[in-house]
């Protein structure tokens, strides 16, 4: 299980990783953490010619926040790192409640947040949290900077719509509106797998406890990372309480079709969906005290 | 302390670079002393370990992160050895399990505790759960159970069943304590 | 027996003698030898199920960087000789087939090549290079596939790929099921599982400038894989062959010579074999007598036989036991290219062949009298043996060892079993811990069924049923004794008192409540471990000559005491449980005793090695055996240098003196030497004391017993299987060292809960592997295995001085069948009735009714 011989590159800045892959297009890969494009070279199921190393690429590995709330987490941001920012903590709760579900540590201390987006494998997490929070994606190239809406970047299983000549240099999550909750849930075959499927969700809530906005996306639901959003019109001005919740996961259950494979059937993750749906909803009500 | 090993000349590199692979000059120090290799930039950092360094208390299970037997401390952190290339651990420091008892040859609290408990029976998995667990001690001294459970739970073992490896971190932890280390 | 020298060792949990090499990272694991100037060998393997090879072109391959030689199918037929069938049993028809295969491939994963190369890295690009040309036949994918008679056969000799079909009857079974109120039935299945040890394969092959072969191998059984690899490598003409004995009369006479004792020791054993298997086979496949002696006769040829070595070994759990084609290819790659060869297996590969199991079908019926007493037992077993056979071990010995235990430790009027075993395209099925497991994954879940249908509570049929004390001695209706050593009922008993089903009802009924479903199972079994001296000739009569070992104990020059065994260490901490036994024996500290271990050079030939539960029975007892008996020659020379008799000989820590005058005695180097300086020489090991002793542990009682009741928790929401609760009581007679026999029964149970919520080797319909990697074949973590209490009993073997008894593989047995059970009780409300041993969230769901299946 050895990977197949390639160049290595090891650029000492932005601009050098970028003519790079301007100069070697499909044929390089971006190396940032590599857990994941490390196994697959390693099972010989990605053979780039070319590997631009951007680990010492100076400033990616800023956690910012904006004046306005806004976080923006750079290209070399490891999990573990946004796990234990207490600016994460502080300003993308959602961000901070899914980092312990990622695999275990070991592999947190490597993987970075944003390798995970543009990786894009539908069953991790965080492109799940792209869609919950609307996140802006900020490709660069040669020919500069240009961003991408949430729902224009995942375009199939570990596909995106980021060209072979950028690099995902950061993400940017809109400021957490202050009276959102959210939760993350998800169940795998064992602690830390790929989850068979995973719930993110995000609930604002009005004093009157009713809902005014609600964001349901989900992991290893189909090709990519998806939103309900039938499930979501459910819960939009309806009250935060069980019954609602219980209507969103039915719609949940019958909306999604997720792929069977050997470790759950269509039918097993449909109703997971709506179990995981419901107790998320649950869980996340519970942080404001607003569950009926 | 210097241990070069470099050796750009053997049949090895001569063929990688016939195959068309870069070679790369590392410079790493592992329990604390410098190494400088040529390499394959293509190989793990697991390999450059066992194979270039010598070092082969640290073990390949799976080769593909899941069983974490590779498991070593960079810079303090814990991480897949199998899971990055030798290249990119450039400048670091690696911890490895011949790195964890003192210069005297005492074992570490953990190594202590792993015998009192009888925590391994083959032991190949033994590496990285030894370092696993130095990881999850040096950022919480006091963990739960559950949470040993958890943290351990990254790394396989197929002969104890894990009970006996949860009771030798909570022996470390309760010598640990006493020990004031 | 004075007991006046013991050290006190055996039954404390003395920390482990290998523990200090092993935590500091300097174990010696096969991975970890690079010679200079090595080789590393890579195997090309084939994408196809089953498959014609019309041609191999290697020449790309040869020519890519680093490449030292690549060897195919066609050349290793000119240097090997196939494997040859080595059990043949009645009715059963054993393929011969080379290491490498050249004319065919039977599964995904096959061996067709091997590149040698500078690196491994270097190696896997070049079989990329080499190209086959397949021309594909229909896969047989599964055990319906195989008894379609319309099948591809594997194995055209065969005929079929049906290899074995076999039945034996005990009682009179048409009798006893027509007077019997009720006949039960119920068809059981096994999934395939693997056994997954931490450590793959692997060898690494050395050849001296005289031509001699040392093998570092990660192997269960050392002396079986010198003689197998010197018997199908370095292959010559018959003419060649006979050549060289003629010119080397003493080679032909030793080795005459030791085929007679051979023969001597073994006669009873060998009256008794059947030969009607050999006669099958050679209608089936005449070949197999002229292959046979080729290799006898180049054995007997052979200048020297390979030195096989081993120090630390990364678990095995029986996949190691089997000799791989890959070991005869390496070594045979090493014999062409004069440069050492080393094959580390990776994961992929280990998943693919390095051993499977466990794939059984199982129809069960039971006559039973509407009281719950049981009458008859019928099994229609399938077996399937995968595209190999495992070698020495695989489906055909393990038939035989589940058609002696399926009637389990109940009292029964008539069996019968019939056991069939198929060929399909899958990796080959070797033994795994406690190999015919599923007997007691079948009959205990047929015996819920049971109860279920009857309104017996399960725990109260099987009490009524049990052989309990008073019915002892008596036997197995298969043949083996039962003495009291076969104490599952008390067992049962005991566990039934740790139990309380008041609570557990108050906590059923509040899980409930959460929308979870709360059970409770139990499985009880006894084992041969390594069970009475008739139990290996019900299995299979002359099986007996696998049982003895051969091990000595000596005292070096210097006083030092030195244990030699052909066990095969892989986690089970024989450094330390035989230093405790020899210890105690000998009256010296722990670390006063070494052993000898992991090298054909220095310890005797065993079939086995470590495997069978004998590590404590066979081998324990050959330590204790002969310790006995140099403590007893000590005693004798002390007795003289200290002018007292024998008998009044005492030594405690090494020192050793007259009973109760400690202060003037003598140590272990001043008798040494002087029973040197008087002229004591070992004839194997030329120490001042030494004794060795063939043991097979007969007579000495041999089952061991368990009962295992585990609490599930399931959520219905979600599929997932949790254990509040999970208990063990084990009876394997005196404990050497209660910490690691917990060890044992733990990593056994965490293996049985993984083959019920997490392990299958999954195959696809036209099958190809679809668990290739750790991402799908799922060994469970610490948090999906619960602690597990463990409760002991020492029911003693009267009468007999060794009465270790094995306790490797009885947490595997039993947990498979007390999971299941408590999951099938837990959805009792759903009427769910488990038939499958593998039960995902999928199919627990599917079980429980909140899904259908897709």
């Amino acid at each position: 299980m050895k990977a197949p011989p390639f160049i290595y590159h090891r650029p000492e800045t932005l601009d050098e990783a970028l003519a790079l892959l301007t100069e070697h297009g499909d044929d390089a890969k971006v190396l940032a953490g590599g857990q994941s494009l490390i196994p697959l070279m390693g099972l010989r199921m990605g053979r780039p010619a070319h590997v631009v190393d951007i680990g010492r690429v100076p400033k990616l590995d800023a956690i910012h926040v904006d004046s306005d709330g806004a976080v923006t987490i750079g290209a070399l941001v490891r999990h573990e790192q946004a796990n234990k920012s207490p600016a994460i903590a502080e300003h993308a709760p959602l961000i901070a409640q899914t980092m312990p579900w990622v695999a275990h540590r070991a592999i947190r201390t490597r993987g970075t947040v944003v390798g995970s987006i543009a990786h894009a494998d539908p069953a991790a997490e965080m492109p799940a949290v792209v869609l919950a929070t609307q996140a802006t994606m900020t490709a660069t190239s040669t020919r500069g900077d240009r961003t991408i809406a949430a729902n224009d970047f995942f375009e199939g299983y570990l596909d995106t719509a980021l060209e072979a000549d950028e690099i995902l240099t950061s993400v940017t999550f809109p400021a957490w509106p202050a009276n959102a909750v959210s939760a993350v849930t998800e169940v795998a075959r064992r602690h830390g797998d790929y989850a068979l499927v995973g719930f993110v969700g995000k609930l604002v809530v009005g004093d009157d406890n009713v809902i005014t906005d609600a964001a349901l996306a989900f992991l290893g639901a189909a090709s990519t990372a998806v939103r309900v959003t039938a499930a979501e019109a459910v819960l939009q001005g309806a009250p935060a309480n069980d019954e609602s919740f219980a209507a969103a996961a039915e719609v949940v259950s019958a909306e999604l079709e997720p792929p069977s494979d050997i470790h759950g059937s269509t039918a097993y993750r449909k109703h997971l969906a709506g179990t995981l749906t419901l107790r998320g909803l649950q869980s996340a009500a519970n942080r404001i005290g607003a569950s009926a | 302390m210097t241990d070069t090993t470099s050796n750009t000349d053997t049949p090895r590199l001569q063929a990688e670079r016939d195959a068309g692979g870069s070679i790369v000059d590392l410079s790493v120090t592992v329990n604390g002393t410098h190494h400088q290799v040529s390499v394959e930039a293509r190989r793990p950092l697991s390999d450059v370990i066992r194979e270039d360094i010598g070092l082969t208390g640290t073990h390949l299970g799976c080769e593909h992160g899941v069983c974490g037997a590779c498991t070593v401390l960079i810079d303090g952190e814990p991480a897949r050895s199998c899971l990055m290339l030798g290249a990119q651990a450039e400048g670091t420091e690696i911890t490895t399990i011949e790195g964890l008892a003192g210069p005297d040859g005492e074992l570490h609290p953990i190594q202590q505790a792993m015998m009192e408990a009888h925590g391994f029976q083959c032991a190949f998995c033994a590496p990285g759960f030894l370092m696993s667990a130095v990881a999850l001690l040096d950022e919480n001294p006091d963990p739960t159970t559950a949470e040993i459970r958890e943290e351990l739970s990254g790394n396989l073992c197929r002969c104890t069943g894990y009970q006996s490896i949860v009771a030798g971190v909570e022996t470390a932890v309760r010598v640990m304590k006493e020990s004031g280390k | 027996m004075s007991s006046t020298n013991r050290s006190g060792l055996v039954g404390q949990s003395v920390q482990r003698v290998e523990d200090d090499r092993l935590l500091r990272g300097n174990g010696q694991y096969i991975a970890d030898l690079d010679p200079d100037n090595v080789v590393h060998a890579v195997f090309v393997r084939s994408p196809m199920p089953h498959a014609k090879i019309n041609s191999i072109d290697a020449s790309a391959a040869r020519r890519a960087p680093g490449v030292v030689a690549v060897i195919t199918g066609d050349d290793l037929k000119d240097t090997t000789h196939p494997f040859p069938p080595l059990l043949m049993l009645p009715g059963l028809y054993t393929p011969m087939y080379h290491a490498l295969s050249a004319d065919k491939v039977r599964l995904v994963g096959d061996p067709v090549a091997v590149v040698l190369a500078e690196s491994r890295a270097l190696a896997e690009d070049a079989i990329e290079l080499v190209e086959v040309d397949y021309e594909p036949l229909e896969p047989v994918a599964d055990i319906a596939d195989a008894l379609s008679p319309s099948s591809e056969p594997l194995w055209e000799k065969a005929g079929s790929n049906v290899v074995m079909d076999h039945t034996d009857t005990f009682g009179d079974i048409d009798a006893v099921f027509a007077g019997a109120d009720r006949v039960i039935t119920e068809r059981f299945e096994c999934q395939r599982q693997s056994n997954q040890p931490m450590e793959t394969r692997g060898s690494l092959v050395m050849v001296d400038d005289d031509g001699h072969m040392t093998i570092h191998n990660a192997t269960q059984s050392s002396h079986a894989l010198r003689w197998l690899v010197a018997a199908l490598t370095d292959k010559q003409s018959m003419g060649a062959s006979l050549k060289a004995i003629a010119k080397n009369k003493d080679r032909r006479s030793s080795f005459a010579s030791g085929m007679k004792s051979f023969l001597q020791s073994n006669s009873d054993d060998l009256k008794d074999q059947d030969n009607s298997g050999a006669a099958a086979q050679f209608k089936k496949d005449k070949s197999f007598l002229g292959a046979m002696n080729k290799i006898g006769v180049g054995l007997l040829a052979k200048e020297s036989y390979p030195t096989v070595k081993a120090q630390d070994i990364g678990g095995g759990f029986g996949a190691k036991g089997s000799i791989a084609r890959e070991d005869i290819a390496v070594a045979a790659a090493a014999l062409s290219v004069g440069r050492p060869v080393k094959w580390i297996e990776d994961r992929i590969e280990n998943l693919m062949d390095g051993g499977q199991a466990r794939e059984e079908s199982m129809t069960v019926s039971i006559a039973v009298d509407n009281d719950g007493t049981f009458r008859g037992l019928k099994v229609d077993m399938v077996m399937d043996q995968g595209a190999y056979p495992g070698f020495p071990v695989g489906a055909p010995m393990i038939s035989k060892m589940i058609k002696v235990m399926f009637p389990g430790s109940y009292k029964w009027d008539a069996y019968e079993i019939r056991s069939r075993i198929v060929a399909t395209n899958k990796g080959k099925y070797v033994a795994y811990r406690g190999p015919w497991a599923n007997e007691t994954w079948a009959r205990e879940r047929m015996i819920d069924v049971t109860a279920a249908a009857l309104g017996i509570s399960p725990a109260e049929l099987r009490l009524k049923n049990m052989i309990g004390e008073d019915a002892m001695p008596t036997a197995m209706i298969t043949g083996p004794t039962i003495d009291a050593t076969m104490s599952t009922r008390k067992t049962l008993e005991h566990a039934l008192t740790l139990v309380d089903m008041e609570q557990f009802e108050a906590d059923r009924a509040e899980a409930a409540e959460r929308g979870h479903c709360l059970g409770i199972g139990i499985a009880s079994y006894h084992e041969a471990a390594p069970g009475p001296p008739n139990y290996w000739d019900s299995i299979n009569p002359g099986s007996g000559m696998l049982m003895p070992e051969e091990g000595y104990t000596t005292i070096e020059a210097d006083g030092s005491v030195v244990i030699y065994t052909s066990q095969m260490p892989h986690g089970q901490s024989h450094e330390t449980t035989y230093a405790q036994v020899a210890a105690d024996e000998l009256g010296v500290a722990l670390d006063d005793v070494k052993l000898v271990y992991g090298n054909t050079d220095k310890t005797s030939f065993s079939l086995i090695g470590t495997g069978g539960s004998r590590g404590g029975p066979i081998g324990g007892g050959v330590v204790r055996k002969t310790s006995r008996e140099v403590r007893r020659q000590i005693a004798e020379k002390a007795a003289d240098m200290l002018e007292c008799a024998a008998d009044d000989v005492e030594i405690i820590d090494g020192n050793i003196h007259v009973a109760g005058v400690p202060a003037r005695g003598i140590t272990f180097a001043e008798v040494a030497k002087q029973a040197a300086d008087d002229g004591a020489k070992g004839d194997k090991y030329g120490t001042p004391f030494e004794y060795g002793t063939n043991y097979n542990g007969a007579g000495d009682g041999g089952w061991s017993t368990a009962t295992q009741i585990c609490v599930v928790d399931i959520d219905l929401g979600t599929g997932k299987v949790t254990f509040p609760r999970y208990l063990v009581v084990e009876d394997c007679g005196p404990i050497i060292n209660p910490a690691i026999v917990n060890g044992q029964v733990r990593g056994g149970v965490a293996q049985g809960i993984g083959s019920v919520l997490y392990e299958q080797a999954t195959y696809d319909e036209d099958a190809n592997l679809q668990s290739a990697t750790y991402m799908d074949y799922l060994l469970p973590t610490a948090m999906e295995i619960p602690e597990v209490e463990v409760h002991h009993l020492e029911t003693h073997s009267e009468g007999f001085e060794n009465d270790f008894r094995g306790v490797g593989e009885g947490g595997m047995i039993g947990a498979p069948a007390a999971v299941t059970n408590a999951i099938e009780n837990a959805l009792s409300d759903y009427n769910a009735r488990v038939t499958t041993q593998y039960l995902p969230p999928t199919k627990i769901l599917e079980l429980a009714g909140q899904i259908s299946p897709d």
